[in-house]
Formats: structure tokens, C-alpha cells, sequence
């Protein structure tokens, strides 16, 4: 997948010049570990910190940094998500979270200068923030892509549904439809 | 309205419980043990709005049909209304797809019966203006309002498209309060529903098969014409010998993930018919380096750039639920056609809870609190009608290392411009009809409490592709039909300009965006180019 990576980055050619060179530099010497999280598909460790730290910033209301075990299993929720997108979609994520996990590049797209683990809510925000409001559509995109599936991480499990107030489908069962009044559109012609 | 959640629903509606009863050849290519090659008059590849019609007009002609679908059978029995099994079965991605650098989320179906299996039902014959504009200036022949009525009226009849007769639920209802209130023209939208019991899970698969999609519809009518279906088979190219294309080489995809078996289903036919829409179609004609002597393959792809607005009322609106889309207005579609500013269509989205998360676009309390909200929470969404002005030429699709399709299309200012109209207006629609708060889809955006404070902040937003929360559900073109070769991809009757034999059926032919859904535009053009080519078997 070389020429998604670079196409990937080329978006970046506009400011980001330094920026790009770097997070290549970081695949190229192999400093973005290639080894997955225990239970994770394509998450690796520095991912899963990474996301631990950001989720309580993105779902802030919903989840407290505290919150151990429904971090971990948002995470985890994220993890499968990426398993029903494509390898496209997998490939451009994970090159964003190596540029997020690289100290350099994490430093000057975000502004953590200590690793993610030792980030703090307000950290997390902030690193966010700087994400949504760059001027380099890189940093932009990486933002939309990492809110989204986290969001829909959370979102899609159902118990998470509920606390909107969403009472939910109804359900379905194997068997004929129940009796229901004939809706008026049925037999209308057009 | 009713809380649906206390309801049960059978499945006994699905028509694929008696496949083997009817006879049906249906394979699933994943489980093929060897490869294996056929012949047939027609291989049609791709199973949705143009698939579909397809199949079912050439089959019940007597003709020979082999179609090849990429996705999986999903069919009504397994569509639990759930939204994280639907979009990962049922869309192209899981709902991942995105243009290139990943501002605009596509939603495309990918599953037997393509997007028609997860649509809104929204039905609408091609608009009059789009069809003289392709005549006059796209080198369009011979597809007037009046020599395709016959073919709309008679899709139109098969998949019983009529007027919604039942009240709009409250998240369309709040569109025509506005509407009344501003003087703006709207109306209610026809669907292809049958005995729908009003529940606003079309999204997410009929679960009781109300809606006439392909997948119940045209499709179960060409297997009962003994056409042979192939699902998890993956069209790679083309095969051309000389100066024609003699049929499809796919691949047979594994159950579960990404790979393939290494399987290939070859099939030799008289006629080549494309059908897997926009961005897939012209991927199937670039993996096959057929002839492009002009560079026209996969350009002018158009996608209706879609945004948004949100709000949050006192009342009760429940938007997950009733029939999806109901009400239409069309004040600022045709202001001008192609002069000008992008003109919008407005309609209101289903809002279930994972797809409305993603559609925020926002993190923190502004997200967390708007969507504790749901359901007081109404949404209008403006389609805009791109490909039409000089300034909006579309997007291009190419092909990544392993021949996937990807799609280079960026909004420029001209579309940027549009967002902010349509915000403009839809924002003050919502206040109209008495939300008490409002959020435009700038990703900087807050609630604004009042139209005032929203249109400070409208006329204050930076306009970047990444600012604002835009997405796509319609995607046309790439494969533009009409008479000038060095524009066009194929010409008005579908046929592949540099080779014989080949054709396109799809929303890819459209050498613009419509300005309205696409699946009616889709059924009837398809139907009459179909109609055309089996005149060829008869002569």
C-alpha cells in the first residue's frame, strides 16, 4: 500500500513538509511498532494509549478519564470498527496514529510533548483542539477520523444508544409479521 | 410518536426463504472449490438500481443472465434494525468510504440489491431541467422528458412509487412548518413502498421487505427467469478480444475480511453490461486498460456534496423513527441551472443514533449533550447540485496499488459557497419552526440559541473542505454517456465508445448529478437503454 501512504501524505505537500518527512522517517526506521495490542486486530500499544487517552476528551459527558474498563472496551469497540471499513480506510488510520504515536511528529501536530499516557484530560483536549483547528488539512484529517470512529465506537453499542433516549428497534423474531392495520399507502396507485 | 421499540416483526415476508423451493441458482463465490467459467448472452456486474433493472427486463425476453455482485445475500430475515451489523454488511466500507483525503464521507450500498437496499425510498423522476442541460450542452441524445416517461411510468408501476400517504413523521413535519411559515415551495416525496408499516428503518434494510428494492423485487423476478447470481464475486476486468469485449473475469471473495479465495468465476457473454455505480464501475473499466483515448474514465464522478443542520426542540420529534424522508423542498434547486450559485435540494435524514453521532462531527459536551437530546432532535440536510456551473467539474476516480478504487474530489469554494447558503437557510428554517437551538455542521460550531447569534457565527467560520461536516449518499458519473467522444465515456445508448459489445447501465452513465435521488433517474434510463439493447438479440 506505498502509494496510499504516499498519496496520503501528499496532501500535507502544502505546510506540513517537515511535518510528513518526519512521520515517513518514523516508518521508514521502524519506529511505529508493527506488533498488535494483546486481543486487538490492528490496534497496537501505542495506539490503544493513544486512544485511551483521547476517548474521555471525545465522549467527554459520557465517559470520565477514570473510567478504566469502558475505555478499554470503546477501544476495543474501535479496534472491531476498523475490521468492517476496508483496507484503505485501515491503512490511512494507521498512518495517522503513527504520526500521533512518533514523539516528533506528535509534539508538532499536537502540542504533547510527554507520551500519551501521561496525558491528562485537558492534554487531550488540547491536542484535539489543535487537530480540528490546524490550517493543514492533514492534521484536519486526522481529526474528522479519529472522532468519527471513535464516536461511532461508542455510539453503535447499544446500552451506549439508550442513554440518548433512544428506545431502540423494534423486535424482530422468526415467524409471520404481527396483525397491523392496513396502512393507507398500501393500496394507493400511482 | 409510538415507541416502535415494544413491537415484535416476523420474517416470513423474505422471499429468499424459498429459493430452493423456486428453484433459484444463487452461489456464494466464497465457497467455491474450484474456479469456474460460464456462457451466457448477458453478464451483468453489479445488482443494484441499474443491475437490477437489467436483469429482470433481458431475462424476461428469454435472454441468458449471469450477474456477479461483489458484496453478500443479506436478505430480510437477517435485518435486525441494528445499526452496527447493517453498515458493516450493508455499505461499501462499513460507511468508511470516503473521497481521497477523507473530508467527504460516501455512503454507497454492497450487498445484493446495492444501494437500493439501504436507501431512503425517495423517489423522483429526472428533473426536466437536468435532462434539456444534458441535451444542449453534455452531447446527450435522444433522452427527452417525454421519450422517457413511458419508462419512469412503468418502473414507477413495477415498484409501486406513489405519494407518501401518511403523515410526515416530526422530523420531515419540521421542514414543511418552515417552509409554510418562509414562503418557500415544498412538497411530499413519493417512495417505492408497498404495505410499509411507517417504521424509518429503510437505512438499515427493510425488515419486512415493504420496500421494493431490487433485492425483492427484480431481482427474485430474473432468478425465476433462471438467471444465475453470484455474490462475494468481485468483477476484476473486462476480457476483450479485438475490438470487443467477450465477457468478465471476478474474483471469489473470502467470507469474512478483505482477501480473495483465489477463485476465479469467468464468464463469457454476448453482451457486457456494467452495473456496480459510480466510483466501482469506472474502477472495473480502469482495471481492465480498455482504450481512453481522451482520459474520460472515472472523471466528472458528481456526489449531491451533502451538509447539514441540527436542532433541538422542546417537542418531541423521535427522528429514528417513521418513514425516513417524506418532505422535499426544491425553492432553491433552479434558480438558475447553470449559471451562478450551486443550487440545493432540502430534505431531512433518519436519524439513528450511531449515524447521527458521526454526522455531528463534534466531540466533548457539544456532542455528548446534543446527542442526551435525540429525541427533541430534528435534522435538515441540502443536497447540492454539483457538475452542472463550470466551476464544478466533479471528482476523478483512481486506483490505488491494488486496484481499489479511490476518489480525488475536493470541495472547492465555489461548493464551499454553497455550504454556507444552505446553511443560511436551513438554520433560520429550524428557528422558524421553533427549535431552541441550532448547530450548522462547521466543525468549530456550537448550539446558537437564536438565528442572530447563529448567522454571526455562519458569516464568522473559516470555509475549508475540513471546516465543514459534508458527506455523500449519491454517487453519478465517471462513466458520462453522450455523442462527443472526447468528453464521454460511453454513448447515449450506453454503449463503451472504443469497443463493441460493452456497456455501461448505471448512475455512472449521468454526465452531471441529477438534482434529486438518484434511483428513479437510474430505474427508468436503464430500463429504456435495455429495452434498446434487447432489440439487438430480437433483429
Amino acid at each position: 500500500m506505498h502509494t496510499n501512504r504516499r498519496d496520503f501524505m501528499k496532501i500535507s505537500a502544502g505546510g506540513a513538509a517537515a511535518l510528513s518527512a518526519m512521520s515517513t522517517s518514523a516508518w521508514i526506521s521502524g519506529c511505529a511498532s508493527s506488533e498488535r495490542a494483546p486481543g486487538m486486530r490492528f490496534l497496537r500499544p501505542e495506539d490503544v494509549e493513544m486512544l485511551t487517552a483521547m476517548v474521555p476528551a471525545i465522549l467527554a459527558g459520557q465517559v470520565g478519564p477514570g473510567e478504566t474498563e469502558r475505555i478499554a472496551n470503546i477501544v476495543k469497540s474501535f479496534d472491531s470498527l476498523l475490521g468492517t471499513t476496508s483496507k484503505i480506510v485501515v491503512n490511512l488510520v494507521l498512518q495517522a496514529f503513527d504520526a500521533l504515536n512518533f514523539a516528533p511528529t506528535r509534539a508538532l501536530m499536537t502540542g504533547q510533548w510527554s507520551s500519551w499516557s501521561d496525558a491528562s484530560l485537558e492534554d487531550a483536549n488540547r491536542a484535539l483542539e489543535r487537530l480540528r483547528n490546524s490550517k493543514i488539512n492533514l492534521l484536519n484529517a486526522i481529526y474528522a477520523a479519529t472522532v468519527r470512529l471513535a464516536v461511532s465506537s461508542y455510539y453503535l453499542i447499544p446500552a451506549n444508544q439508550k442513554t440518548t433516549g433512544y428506545p431502540g428497534p423494534p423486535k424482530k423474531v422468526s415467524g409471520p409479521l404481527p396483525e397491523v392495520d392496513e396502512p393507507a399507502d398500501a393500496q394507493e396507485t400511482p | 410518536m409510538t415507541n416502535l421499540s415494544t413491537i415484535t416483526l416476523g420474517s416470513d415476508t423474505d422471499p429468499y426463504r424459498k429459493a430452493e423451493e423456486r428453484g433459484w441458482a444463487i452461489t456464494n463465490a466464497a465457497a467455491l472449490e474450484s474456479s469456474t467459467t460460464l456462457e451466457c448472452d448477458v453478464v451483468i456486474v453489479g445488482t443494484g438500481a441499474g443491475g437490477g433493472t437489467v436483469a429482470e427486463n433481458l431475462s424476461k425476453r428469454g435472454l441468458s443472465v449471469v450477474l456477479l455482485e461483489a458484496g453478500p445475500l443479506k436478505t430480510s430475515s437477517e435485518f435486525d434494525m441494528n445499526e452496527r451489523s447493517a453498515y458493516a454488511d450493508l455499505y461499501q466500507e462499513g460507511t468508511g468510504r470516503a473521497n481521497k483525503t477523507g473530508s467527504i464521507v460516501i455512503l454507497q450500498g454492497r450487498s445484493v440489491g446495492g444501494s437500493t437496499t439501504i436507501n431512503w425510498t425517495t423517489s423522483f423522476r429526472t428533473p426536466p431541467q437536468t435532462l434539456k442541460h444534458w441535451a444542449d450542452a453534455m452531447s446527450v441524445k435522444g433522452l427527452s422528458e417525454e421519450s422517457l416517461a413511458p419508462y419512469f411510468a412503468e418502473m414507477e408501476k413495477r415498484l409501486n412509487i406513489h405519494r407518501w400517504q401518511m403523515p410526515p413523521n416530526p422530523n420531515n413535519d419540521q421542514l414543511a412548518i418552515a417552509a409554510k411559515k418562509l414562503g418557500y415551495s415544498w412538497d411530499i416525496i413519493h417512495r417505492n413502498v408497498k404495505g410499509c408499516l411507517n417504521l424509518g428503518y429503510c437505512g438499515l434494510g427493510c425488515p419486512v421487505d415493504a420496500k421494493q428494492s431490487m433485492l425483492v423485487t427484480t431481482i427474485p423476478a430474473a432468478l425465476d427467469n433462471k438467471a444465475k447470481l453470484f455474490h462475494h464475486a468481485r468483477a476484476d476486468r473486462v476480457l476483450v478480444e479485438g475490438d470487443s469485449v467477450v465477457g468478465v473475469e471476478a474474483s471469489a471473495l473470502a467470507q469474512e475480511g478483505w482477501g480473495t479465495t483465489g477463485k476465479k468465476i469467468t464468464v463469457r457473454a454476448t453482451r457486457t453490461i456494467l452495473a456496480g455505480g459510480g466510483i466501482n464501475t469506472p474502477a472495473v473499466l480502469l482495471r481492465s486498460n480498455v482504450p481512453d483515448p481522451h482520459g474520460r474514465i472515472g472523471k466528472r464522478t458528481f456526489l449531491h456534496p451533502t451538509t447539514l443542520s441540527l436542532a433541538i426542540y422542546d417537542k418531541q420529534i423521535d427522528p429514528y423513527y417513521g418513514a425516513p424522508q417524506s418532505v422535499y423542498s426544491d425553492h432553491f434547486q433552479w434558480q438558475t441551472v447553470d449559471k451562478g450559485p450551486v443550487g440545493f435540494k432540502l430534505e431531512a435524514p433518519p436519524l439513528q443514533p450511531a449515524f447521527t453521532a458521526g454526522f455531528y462531527g463534534a466531540m466533548g459536551d457539544t456532542l455528548t449533550d446534543s446527542m442526551d437530546h435525540l429525541p427533541n432532535t430534528n435534522c435538515l440536510i441540502a443536497l447540492m447540485r454539483d457538475g452542472f456551473n463550470e466551476q464544478s467539474q466533479g471528482g476523478a476516480v483512481e486506483l490505488s496499488e491494488d486496484g481499489q478504487p479511490i476518489l480525488d474530489y475536493e470541495l472547492n469554494d465555489y461548493l464551499l459557497a454553497g455550504v454556507k447558503k444552505a446553511w443560511t437557510i436551513m438554520v433560520e428554517m429550524q428557528f422558524e419552526a421553533g427549535a431552541k437551538t441550532v448547530r450548522p455542521a462547521h466543525k468549530q460550531a456550537t448550539r446558537y440559541a437564536s438565528w442572530a447569534e447563529a448567522k454571526k457565527a455562519i458569516d464568522s467560520f473559516p470555509y475549508t473542505p475540513f471546516g465543514v461536516t459534508v458527506g455523500s449518499a449519491h454517487v453519478m458519473g465517471g462513466s458520462a454517456m453522450g455523442e462527443d467522444e472526447t468528453r464521454t465515456v460511453v454513448d447515449s445508448q450506453g454503449k463503451f465508445h472504443h469497443l463493441d459489445n460493452l456497456y455501461v447501465m448505471d448512475g455512472s452513465l449521468f454526465p452531471t448529478s441529477i438534482g434529486a435521488n438518484p434511483q428513479l433517474s437510474i430505474y427508468g434510463l436503464v430500463l429504456k437503454l435495455s429495452t434498446q439493447l434487447a432489440s439487438q438479440f430480437s433483429a
